[in-house]
């Protein structure tokens, strides 16, 4: 019983007959389905990656493969913009927002989730509250507040206002609020205080809420692009997403150079994506966003 | 000396009382169990004598110090919880290791107290696994294991083998009192099944919606039940208890089919409310007509060893046990002799146990017919 609890609870047992009736057709038909559905998905990545490939006389081809290949989009991007630096800065900025927003999310997930205190209730609401208000909403008093304290244009700056996030501490509060009384229970009888029952008893067994949610933030960190085009006023302080689009100019689009940057861009989240795709898959499901 | 003593212990939730004013002394190195049924407060009152549930009012004290405000961890207490609660992450030796962890006892110490206690629980070869690897009685094990590992002064054991199977409870129960006799800790045992509470107990203890029904050895409680509750709780098929009235000469009569009948000869104030008690065991069942009370068979339950015939008898339904045997009884009428020796009498308004000795009617019951079957 213990240790069951901890476990994602098992699909519902099927009637195993009944599938081997019918699943000829069904099965067919679903394969089909995804795989149409998988090429919607792919396609505008593979176009991407296609794209980046062709040589700028061939930019609007439209046969699938590239007739013919060359490296020199991504030779001209890397010239025309520091990507090495952006993306450096862009990793930064992703992995220290994601090790904040955990580590104030553990923080504050565990208060909410063990402790009753004044007005518990109304702080939980108000930090669920906040998830809902559009970043557009908050941006411009974000944007002057960093102006005064004279950070424009620094990746602190872009840090700051993502150290905490109420999408952490209510996934986590929940996780924890489902985590068996007994088991801290046992902790607290066998000494553990508070600090030792979240990282010794809680944390080890919540490493897959923890992993999902880390990817959650990492992707999404990542790609932000609105935060970091209004603080950025030179490309060497700046992230890659707003990289790309300096390859989009009122002249016209760069589309060879674009694609080429855009290709890069999307690599380390599309290895992420692969190493831990399962992880992926489930956090979206976990979190609702689909 | 760690006697544990519980005065005028009181809890509620929100207001709503659950426990109402608790006072029990249990002597160093005793094995007491508390029985009830589900929602009679049990885990609460084990709890609070944990600390993981804070006394609303009255005291909780080990040996000399009064507990209510101290740190679960430094009460002197381990417990054992019903779903064993163990580290899912950690292995079966962190697990016991846990608590002289956080003690800081030096790694050495720490590792030999932990091999000490895996080899009398037989956990030696686990050592390394994981509780998912474990079977339910090894878990049970691992936690009864970090249990002991901090050679507390009292143990508190919550249902601890209510998720076992039926085989390995009995083996498990047998474990635990063996160890208890080894380690003489003063242990508290709460459990809803009174098989266990009967078998483990020096002292039992029974509960019932917030309050201590009685205390006593398992025999006392069992031959002399304090209450209407304890007398209908205690015993597997439970006695039988039916209203009855005190006639003139303090004539003990009971409804029957066929009128009042009296069934012995009291010393009660004629009018005195009561209930009766008589346990199935005790009942005389004969299949000659005219011997004790008509009745009749409605369903017999095969036990093995023994049976057990539900009759009817008036409106009312009466279980009497039988020795093995054979016979077809359902729907047979039978005669019902119920030996006043063997009667408990209770209070009807308070049900208190009334403590007068029931002695054979003069009149017409015939004395006690040995089961002609
Ligand atoms: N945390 C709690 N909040 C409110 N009521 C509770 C709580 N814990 C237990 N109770 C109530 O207290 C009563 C006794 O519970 P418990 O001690 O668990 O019973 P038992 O262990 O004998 O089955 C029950 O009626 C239960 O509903
Ligand atoms: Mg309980």
């Amino acid at each position: 019983m213990t240790t069951d609890v901890l476990r994602a609870p098992r699909p519902m047992a099927r009637p195993l007959r009944r599938i081997s009736d019918k699943s000829g057709l069904d099965t067919a038909a679903g394969h089909v389905l995804m795989v149409l559905l998988s090429i919607l998905c792919l396609f505008p990545v593979y176009w991407m990656l296609a794209s980046s490939l062709r040589p700028a006389n061939a930019m609007f081809e439209t046969s699938l493969w590239p007739t013919s290949m060359s490296l020199d989009n991504y030779r001209q991007a890397l010239e025309a913009i520091p990507i090495g630096r952006m993306l450096v800065n862009t990793l930064v900025f992703s992995v220290v927002s994601t090790a904040f927003q955990l580590l104030t999310g553990l923080l504050a997930a565990f208060a909410f989730a063990r402790w009753t205190f004044a007005l518990d209730k109304l702080v939980y609401s108000a930090v669920a509250l906040t998830w809902l208000v559009p970043f557009q909403v908050v941006m411009i008093p974000n944007y002057l507040l960093i102006a005064q304290m004279g950070l424009l244009d620094s990746i602190v700056a872009l840090i700051l206002p993502n150290l905490v996030s109420a999408l952490a501490i209510l996934l986590l509060a929940q996780a924890m609020r489902s985590f068996p009384r007994e088991v801290i229970e046992a902790a607290r009888m066998d000494g553990a205080r508070n600090w030792r029952i979240l990282w010794e008893v809680m944390v080890p067994n919540l490493r897959g809420t923890i992993a999902s949610l880390a990817i959650l933030i990492f992707i999404s960190t990542w790609n932000e692009y609105f935060w970091p085009l209004l603080l950025s006023r030179t490309a060497e302080n700046s992230v890659i997403q707003i990289g790309i689009q300096m390859f989009m100019t009122a002249e016209g689009n760069q589309w060879g150079p674009l694609m080429a940057a855009s290709t890069l861009a999307s690599l380390p989240v599309l290895v992420i994506y692969v190493v831990l795709q399962r992880q992926v898959v489930q956090s979206f499901m976990k979190s609702g966003i689909r | 000396m760690a006697d544990l003593t519980l005065s005028n212990l009181k809890k509620s939730y929100d207001g709503k009382p659950v426990l109402h004013g608790v006072d029990i002394t249990i002597p160093d190195g005793h094995f007491v169990v508390i029985v009830g049924p589900s929602g009679c407060g049990k885990s609460t009152l084990l709890r609070m004598i944990a600390g993981l549930e804070e006394v609303t009012s009255g005291t909780i004290s080990i040996g000399e110090t009064v507990m209510n405000d101290i740190e679960p961890a430094d009460r002197g207490c381990a417990m054992v919880f019903q779903n064993y609660a163990l580290y899912p992450h950690m292995t079966v030796r962190q697990n016991i290791a846990y608590p002289l962890r956080i003690a800081k006892l030096p790694r050495a110490e720490r590792d030999s107290k932990v091999e000490a206690v895996a080899k009398i629980l037989n956990l030696t070869e686990y050592l390394d696994r994981r509780p998912a690897q474990l079977s339910g009685g090894q878990r049970q094990r691992v936690a009864m294991g970090r249990a002991m590992v901090r050679e507390p002064d009292v143990f508190l054991f919550d249902e601890p083998l209510s998720n076992l199977d039926a085989l390995l409870r009995v083996q498990m129960r047998i474990e635990i009192k063996k160890l208890h006799r080894r380690l003489k800790a003063t242990s508290v045992f709460v459990t809803h099944d009174q098989v266990e509470a009967m078998t483990l107990a020096d002292t039992l203890i029974v509960m019932n919606a917030g309050r201590v029904e009685q205390i006593g050895s398992p025999a006392e409680v069992y031959r002399k039940p304090a209450s209407v509750f304890v007398a209908g709780f205690m015993g597997a098929p439970a006695m039988n208890l039916f209203p009855a009235a005190i006639g003139a000469g303090g004539a003990l009569v009971i409804d029957a089919p066929t009128g009042g009948v009296g069934i012995g000869r009291t010393s009660l104030a004629e009018g005195t409310p009561v209930t009766v008690g008589v346990r199935p065991e005790n009942l005389l069942l004969s299949e000659t007509a005219g011997a004790g009370l008509p009745a009749t068979v409605d369903f017999v339950e095969e036990l093995g060893g023994s049976r057990v015939a539900y009759c009817t008898l008036g409106d009312r339904e009466i279980a009497a046990t039988l020795p093995p045997g054979d016979q077809q009884l359902e729907g047979r009428p039978v005669w019902l002799t119920l030996p006043p020796e063997a009667l408990h009498l209770y209070d009807r308004i308070t049900g208190q146990r009334i403590d007068v000795p029931v002695h054979a009617a003069r009149s017409s019951i015939p004395s006690a017919f040995a089961p002609s079957m």
